[in-house]
């Protein structure tokens, strides 16, 4: 498959509209004034040397920093200042570059922690083990074995989460962020430390997640994967935008070349 | 399909379908409920050779398990380490013992209003939550010491050193508690059903939540768990059991001083969570029998071994050795706990001990 799969017609309308993000750590301009806007069902990749930022503007976005300035429209809703985990219950959620499982659950628990949200028994009920309680544990326990074999994990669901090997570590986070029903899914460096048969299988993962409707932003050096399943590239260089378009548009532009990509595709 | 299947089944159906489901799943807490049930008919004529009156010492390893399991939830579980648990202990029995005694009270309320007092004082301190690690615990510990000088200093409400005394005996309305074997039921039945209730939230979406922010903040955060909010119940929950097991100690003993509540009942409490094992209710169950039983032991010793040599005896705290030595070496040994030392046993058909020289090859 080489260029974006029309299987899923992008959209117009607007799903996140970032503008003006500006974020310092000690003098340290770790994002500066970065503006952008994601359309629903389009994969948009964000790309740059380490140290770009793009794992602050990740942070920025999911609310686990607060920007100094600027602010981020999601479906038309400021998100900056809420809360990390409210965030996620209106429809961003995150995988992290270095992976963020919880070793001592099993897989299967790992996925339904993702299911929290959208399930309401509190203390109370869950100690008293009501019925209401019950139902709700068994349908997270389907919908987590669906979110598994969507990954085709489903065979580990038993297993610690912590004695998985890398890869299928990174594959289970991507199902636990799936399992909050996200809107948009923000992929940090999901291909990092797999062999090129596993990144393969991930494009057609990351294809499958936008065909189910969920928008995908991927941040990630593997070069090919992002040239290939990315609309949309955006490139950052020391925090700033310094340029964004089609995959073919970004190759070619002599900033992008200059600042990152250099003779790798030039 | 699942709403309309359940629909067309009989209730009576539906009420013994999840009886035997509960059946099953509580087999373990079952097993140990008809071991308690018998226990009074054979303890008795074991604990005149034993030296060691194993009903007496049963009524308070209940009530420490009840202590014990909210800890362990908090610590265990969720990770948050808490030096303080004996202050919520002793604020439980000073608010039963006040009430019952000085406000004419009757002891169920008493210990009611003491579950209540202690949430609250938790929800109160809850701020110190925004803490992590040996800060928390730092802090924790702050906490119980505040409480011991409080219960030491307000003379005028607690008794000062003197305590307060003649604190009536269990009671439900209407029915006295009178005998030892009486007590003994009534703290395991409470007991039993506080451990069946947090076996279940251990295993909910609730427990899953509070273990998965143990393991990483960011992550359980990231999928929507309320990290602060969660932390927040939990260290609550942690207090009112807290303060539920002292307003029973409370009663059980009839008198209360400041001393039963200083930061040794804070570390023996959480010494019970370690010893027993982190992560589990049944550590808890089995943390408190340990650690309230060794000290009875080692108090019983020289019975059973006829003379204590001269130089140890001379030795008066001999017992405070033993019982440090006998948990360095669990911890050396057993870094998991006996209930998972054992369960090991049983499951893979594997020592219990570990042998702490040998390299590790995996962490």
């Amino acid at each position: 498959m080489n260029g974006a799969s029309p299987s899923f017609v992008s959209g117009n309308v607007d799903l996140l509209k970032a503008s003006g993000l500006t974020k310092t750590f000690g003098g340290l301009a770790a994002v500066k004034n970065v503006s952008f806007t994601v359309r629903e069902g389009m994969i948009k990749a964000i790309i740059g040397p380490n140290g770009a930022g793009k794992t602050t503007l990740y942070d920025l976005l999911t609310g686990i920093y607060q920007p100094d300035e600027g602010g981020v429209l999601f479906r038309g809703k400021e998100i900056i200042g809420l809360y990390t985990h409210e965030i996620t219950a209106m429809g961003i959620a995150r995988t992290f570059q270095t992976i963020c499982l919880f070793p001592r659950m099993t897989v299967m628990e790992n996925v339904m922690v993702g299911l929290h949200h959208r399930t309401r028994a509190g203390m109370l009920r869950s100690s008293l083990w009501f019925p209401s309680a019950r139902r709700e544990e068994a349908w997270m326990a389907e919908e987590a074995l669906r979110h598994l074999d969507m990954v085709g994990l489903e065979m580990q669901a038993e297993n610690m989460a912590g004695a998985l090997p890398f890869g299928q570590q990174r594959l289970l986070e991507v199902a636990r962020a799936l399992a909050t029903s996200p809107q948009i899914l923000l992929l940090d460096e999901p291909a990092s430390g797999l062999n090129a048969y596993e990144t393969r299988e991930l494009g057609e993962i990351i294809y499958g997640i936008r065909d189910m409707g969920v928008t995908v932003i991927l941040v990630e050096h593997d070069m090919g994967l992002v040239m290939r399943i990315s609309d949309e590239v955006l490139v950052l260089d020391y925090g700033e935008i310094i340029s964004e378009g089609t995959p073919a548009e970004v190759r070619n532009d002599p900033r992008v070349i200059e600042a990152y990509l250099g003779s790798e595709l030039g | 399909m699942l709403e309309e299947k359940q629909d067309t089944v009989p209730w009576w159906k539906k009420a013994n379908r999840g009886f035997t489901y509960l059946i099953r799943r509580n087999r373990t807490l079952l097993v140990f409920a008809v071991f308690l049930a018998v226990m009074p008919f054979w303890a008795k004529p074991l604990s005149a050779p034993l030296g060691i009156d194993l009903i007496f010492v049963m009524r308070l390893v209940g009530v420490f398990t009840i202590a014990a399991v909210g800890l362990n939830l908090l610590m265990g579980y969720a990770g948050q380490v808490s030096l303080g648990q004996g202050a919520f202990f002793g604020i439980g029995a000073y608010t039963s013992a006040i009430l019952t005694v000085k406000a004419g009270f009757p002891v169920w309320l008493g210990i009611i209003m003491a579950i209540i007092i202690s949430a609250l004082i938790g929800l109160l301190v809850a701020p110190i939550l925004r803490l992590k690690g040996h800060y928390l615990a730092m802090a924790t510990l702050g906490l119980g010491i505040i409480a011991f000088v409080f219960f030491r200093e307000m003379t005028w409400l607690t008794g000062g050193n003197e305590g307060i005394r003649s604190i009536p005996g269990l009671a439900l309305p209407g029915i006295g508690v009178t005998s030892r074997r009486g007590e003994f039921y009534f703290v395991w039945v409470i007991a039993l059903i506080i451990l069946a209730l947090c076996a279940n939230l251990a295993r909910s979406r609730v427990g899953r939540a509070i273990r998965a922010l143990h393991q990483s903040e960011v992550a359980a955060e990231a999928m929507g768990v309320n990290v602060a909010g969660s932390k927040i119940r939990i260290f609550m929950l942690s207090a009112a059991l807290g303060g539920l097991a002292g307003g029973l100690f409370a009663h059980l003993q009839g008198f209360i001083d400041p001393n039963m509540f200083s930061i040794t009942l804070s570390i023996s409490l959480v010494t019970m969570v370690v010893v027993g094992g982190m992560e589990s209710i049944w550590g808890a169950v089995a943390g408190a029998g340990v650690i309230t039983f060794l000290p009875k032991i080692v108090e019983a010793l020289p019975k059973w071994l006829g003379e204590v040599p001269k130089w140890v005896e001379r030795y008066s705290n001999y017992e405070g050795i033993i019982f440090g030595l006998i948990l360095i070496l669990t911890m050396i040994f057993m870094p998991s706990g006996i209930t998972r030392g054992l369960s090991d046993v049983v499951r893979y058909r594997r020592s219990p001990f570990i042998n702490p020289f040998r390299k590790k090859v995996v962490e």
